[in-house]
């Protein structure tokens, strides 16, 4: 085998490593300055375009699936429209009063009263904007058939009260006629 | 064969020695590979530009899309809101307790020779409806009248409630006589404890069949 002796010169080998340390300065300052930040935004973008891209798709089924179940909640929305719309607006107190006297008054069922006996929020999740208000309902006087009749209607009348005690006494002097006492509990809209 | 005199050959040999300058020759070589890097930089920054363009194109799509989404989200978490505070109010309504027909079963148990003086209901936090009733019952027999009232109760509950009790709480007899159709018929005081509940509880589960173990 042949071999090449090459002498140099220790001026040459000064200039030989002085040409090498440039390459490394050459190549470090490439990859660190100028190919690696590239590469770096690259992937970034990259992993940004796909992440776009599964949220872009994903969309459409959310969007779907939104349709769906607006379609399916039809019945849901307005079972629960007609449920709010039994609140009014205004104070409860301001309104149920009235209300159960005029009720009562429609059933001959006169001088009903009622009033507030407490309120306090739902305790369920699903019920945070709904309140229950517990009344005292009295009617001083009314003969059993048609307090029946009216107890019945109001039931009907009124899906969300719930009478929770019910009394009725005889009245001394009149025993044809009694006197009601009721405690009824409601689920309110907050207003 | 003709002598051949160089007389430059310090001059040539000087040249040939600045030809051969290492820091040249590094200089060229590192030269040249800066020129390749910057070849492979620019072509890499093209291809950069082109995804850039690429992810423009992707956040103009999305911005496009995500009003929609966020908008069918919101109506999505709304409308299942909405099915859930249905279905809780639906079991509230379904779960209330109806006095109507409770008081029309109650006054066909009355029978003429009894009359009840008060009744107290209670819708219990289990469930349960208790309901204690007090009234005066009269007739030869006015203890019979009292206890015939409570059976009557029983059978008519039974028929629509479960777990029905309906037991004497007190029950005496009066001094007082009352006259009804004409015959003076004596009198007792009742007061009779009814309890029951408006769904079936669930029953406890029984043991399967015995397994053969085979040995």
């Amino acid at each position: 085998m042949k071999q090449i002796k090459v002498n140099l010169s220790k001026n040459q080998i000064q200039k030989i490593m002085l040409s090498g340390m440039g390459f490394v300065v050459l190549v470090y300052v490439y990859f660190s300055f100028f190919l690696g930040p590239l590469n770096n935004s690259r992937d970034t973008m990259l992993g940004q375009i796909t992440e776009l891209q599964d949220k872009v798709s994903n969309s459409k089924s959310e969007l779907t699936k939104t349709a769906k179940l607006e379609k399916q909640a039809e019945t849901a929305t307005n079972r629960f429209a007609a449920l709010k719309a039994l609140s009014p607006e205004g104070a409860p107190i301001a309104w149920f009063p009235p209300r159960m006297k005029a009720f009562f008054a429609s059933q001959q069922i006169d001088k009903a009263t009622a009033r507030l006996e407490n309120s306090s929020p739902y305790k369920e999740t699903d019920l945070a904007n709904w309140m229950r208000y517990s009344w005292v309902i009295e009617l001083p006087q009314a003969d059993f058939a048609s307090l029946g009749t009216a107890i019945a209607a109001l039931e009907n009348a009124e899906p969300l009260l719930s009478i929770t005690r019910f009394s009725v006494k005889a009245l001394p002097d009149d025993p044809q006629f009694q006197q009601i006492t009721m405690v009824a509990s409601t689920a309110m809209v907050k207003r | 064969m003709a002598l051949h005199l160089n007389l430059l050959h310090e001059e040539i040999f000087e040249q040939r020695q600045r030809q051969r300058d290492p820091l040249k020759i590094g200089m060229m070589v590192l030269g040249g590979l800066g020129a390749l890097m910057l070849l492979y930089y620019l072509w890499n920054a093209y291809k950069v530009l082109e995804i850039r363009s690429r992810l423009s194109q992707a956040e103009h799509d999305w911005s496009k899309v995500e009003p929609k989404v966020t908008g069918a989200h919101k109506r999505s978490a709304e409308l299942n809101g909405i099915i859930s505070t249905t279905k809780v109010l639906d079991g509230m309504i379904d779960g209330r307790f109806f006095w109507a027909p409770f008081l029309e079963k109650l006054s066909r148990c009355v029978a003429l020779n009894a009359q009840l003086t008060s009744i107290d209901g209670t819708v219990l936090d289990d469930g349960k409806i208790s309901i204690v009733i007090e009234g005066l019952a009269a007739g030869r027999e006015p203890r019979a009248a009292a206890e015939e009232l409570r059976q009557l109760l029983l059978e008519q509950l039974g028929q629509s409630y479960q777990e029905v009790k309906v037991e004497f709480k007190a029950l005496e007899d009066l001094d007082t006589i009352v006259k009804i159709g004409g015959a003076n018929q004596a009198m007792a005081r009742f007061g009779i404890n009814a309890t029951f509940t408006t769904q079936v509880s669930k029953p406890s589960p029984t043991p399967g069949p015995r397994m053969k173990v085979r040995g």
